[in-house]
């Protein structure tokens, strides 16, 4: 039995390790007593007399890092005592933690799971797909290597992509402020994010608008506060809520089209005419589509005389304009 | 975010023990090299981790952690040959399920590299996902990459290594020239909805990369390929820089600067006014920083040397010529 306040320090992974293994083990639970004064990490801080409600906090943080590991910790009533919170009861469901043993994978599977895992370096986004990566390891599947390497990798480099997508895994309304390009100052929005989605390399925001009710969507590099987390929360989403948002943003990408006049043998010519939907309108002369005519202006003056807007007029005042603006800054 | 640092190395702890564990079961007597190897990590995690399982338990019947109630090893055998026999188990059966958010990473990964030559079945990528959805403890969340669009290069370059022959194309550099290259491709990245193909090139005789969008009429010749990935060393970073670069001082929008973190050097100095931010880029000559800052318009402005600021506003103005012809 470890004495009462023993000064041996368990190391964190240790304490969390055998929290789960102890309410693995139990059908019926055990409350959090019985946890903080038997299981190991806890129970050699605990006090038989005194007050634990350091060791009390310390328990309620090991409870989120461990539901964040996709372990399904869970509450249940101690039988007949309904709504006692004192005798709350603990534990892991074996057929909630387990992975069900009809998933298997192929080492075919398993490399694609590899490299979809390596699209991702930076943020907390690289931190779960290694973890998934070891959870796949898990089950002794052998890779195979690819013929050709790869080393793919998609950016989360806004600043709003972190609160953003803590915010959606616990469907809390969200407050930023929002500069739409042609505004003069930035307007603050309340929304609960629904999905985050990377159209044409850029990172979006599916939300609904908590005043209006309507869905709309935010490009996260115009979020141009941070964003604050508020305490209400709002319903899960359907399931293909990001397929949806995928699917506005390729409508309207499909629905905004432009003819534009490029230099043969150029740069542009090129790579314009290898954009994803491009089309020959005429010799020398492309209809392309874009999401936003801002953004696909900036696109276009990076090519200087290679490429011309004929239409739409909007988006070639926008050329001309950054063009002649770029100039001047330079003269 | 310190504070954060510490329960995330934990959870990772947490993590590899309880797939370590599993992985065990499934091994009568494994080396600790071979699941080092496995797992893809120093010799040393794996030893750590099974000392931490070999006294580790469940607190039982007496709640006091009695023999009969913690995992065992045999401890001669690890200690002595380095080898791995669970000779007690408790409490884990199976490996666990991913997260809502594990599982979505993986999956949303799977999405963006759906045009691989390696994706060619479809049906393969709508088996996976449905096996993450299943083997997650929740929904997976909602996060989705754009699905990259098939490109008839990669399925070449794939099919020149297979074959052992040079790949051949068209490649217009930054400064508008055209020539034909020859290449041993050795690996194919990305950066969001930009691809790149690195090889061996002929006719430089060194490693280059080159934008997939600006190969054009790429074919496979008779010629065997004479580099491959396991011979050169490729450096991590997609833009290298080189001792003839070019320096360039830029004044930029502080929350633009993100979006030319590959051109500023890793030492360079920036100063922030106002929301601008002075500092330096690299770059390998004029014609690539004309373009570059002729497409951040009011974004990012040269400073110095005289010379690019000369050519990047001559690239605008004669741009802009072309409307008022």
């Amino acid at each position: 039995m470890p004495a009462e306040g023993s000064s041996i320090r368990v190391p964190v992974e240790e304490r969390l390790f055998s929290l789960v293994l102890a309410l693995l083990a139990t059908d019926s639970g055990l409350t959090k007593s019985e946890i903080l004064s038997t299981v190991q990490g806890y129970s050699q801080k605990f006090s038989h007399s005194g007050d634990n409600s350091n060791l009390e906090r310390q328990f309620e943080r090991d409870k989120d890092d461990i539901r964040e590991l996709g372990v399904p910790l869970e509450t249940i009533d101690s039988p007949g005592q309904a709504g006692n919170n004192q005798n709350l009861r603990y534990r892991i469901p074996r057929g909630a933690y387990e992975l069900p043993s009809d998933i298997t994978f192929s080492p075919e599977e398993t490399t694609l799971l590899n490299l979809a895992a390596m699209v991702w370096r930076e943020g907390s986004i690289s931190g779960e797909s290694r973890r998934a990566i070891i959870k796949l390891r898990s089950l002794g599947v052998a890779t195979t290597e690819p013929v050709l390497s790869y080393a793919p990798r998609v950016r989360v480099r806004d600043a709003a992509f972190e609160p953003l997508s803590a915010a959606l895994e616990k469907r809390q309304v969200v407050r930023f402020a929002y500069l739409k390009p042609g505004d003069a100052e930035a307007t603050v929005r309340t929304v609960a994010p629904l999905a985050l989605v990377q159209h044409q390399g850029r990172w979006h925001l599916y939300a609904e608008d908590v005043d209006s009710g309507t869905n709309k969507t935010f490009l996260l590099r115009r979020i141009v506060s941070q964003v604050a987390t508020l305490a209400k929360t709002f319903p899960a989403p359907p399931a293909d809520t990001k397929d949806k948002a995928l699917l506005e943003l390729e409508d309207v990408w499909n629905s905004h089209t432009a003819i534009v006049d490029v230099q043969p043998g150029t740069d542009a010519a090129t790579r314009l005419r290898r954009r994803r939907g491009s089309s020959v309108a005429a010799p020398g002369s492309l209809e392309l589509h874009y999401s936003d005519t801002n953004i696909f202006a900036d696109e276009l003056a990076s090519f200087g005389p290679e490429a011309v807007v004929v239409s739409p007029p909007e988006l070639r005042d926008a050329v001309r304009t950054r063009l002649e603006r770029t100039a001047a800054d330079h003269g | 975010m310190a504070e954060r640092a510490k329960p995330r190395q934990a959870q990772d702890k947490l993590a590899f023990l309880l797939s370590l564990v599993p992985y065990l079961m499934d091994h009568d007597r494994v080396s600790v090299s071979t699941a080092a190897q496995h797992f893809g990590v120093p010799e040393e995690q794996i030893r750590e981790a099974v000392r931490l399982i070999g006294v580790s338990g469940i607190p039982g019947e007496t709640a006091t952690y009695q023999h009969g109630d913690l995992f065992d090893i045999a401890w001669d055998d690890f200690e002595d040959n380095d080898e791995i026999v669970l000779t007690n188990l408790v409490a884990i059966d199976d490996s666990p399920r991913f997260s809502a958010r594990e599982a979505a990473a993986l999956i949303a990964g799977l999405q963006y590299l759906s045009a691989l030559p390696e994706h060619a079945d479809r049906d393969a990528i709508a088996t996976l996902t449905a096996k993450l959805s299943r083997g997650a403890s929740a929904e997976p969340s909602q996060v989705a990459v754009e699905a990259s669009a098939a490109d008839e290069t990669l399925a070449l370059a794939r099919e020149s290594v297979t074959k052992g022959l040079q790949l051949s194309f068209d490649y217009l550099n930054s400064q508008g020239q055209a020539e034909r290259r020859r290449v041993d491709p050795l690996r194919v990245e990305s950066v969001d909805a930009d691809w790149y193909l690195r090889g061996w090139d002929h006719v430089r005789e060194a490693v280059r990369t080159f934008r997939l969008d600006r190969i054009s009429n790429p074919e496979i010749t008779t010629e065997s390929i004479t580099h491959d990935a396991s011979d050169v060393a490729l450096p991590d970073k997609l833009f290298e820089g080189s001792a003839d670069d070019l320096i360039v001082t830029i004044d930029i929008a502080a929350s633009a600067a993100p979006l030319l973190a590959d051109y500023i050097p890793d030492n360079a100095e920036g100063i922030e006014k106002d929301g601008r931010l002075r500092t330096t880029v690299r770059v390998s000559h004029y014609h690539g920083l004309k373009r570059l800052i002729a497409g951040m318009p009011g974004v990012a402005t040269v400073v110095e040397p005289a010379e690019a600021r000369a050519i990047v506003a001559e690239w605008a103005a004669a741009g802009a010529a072309r409307y008022h012809a």
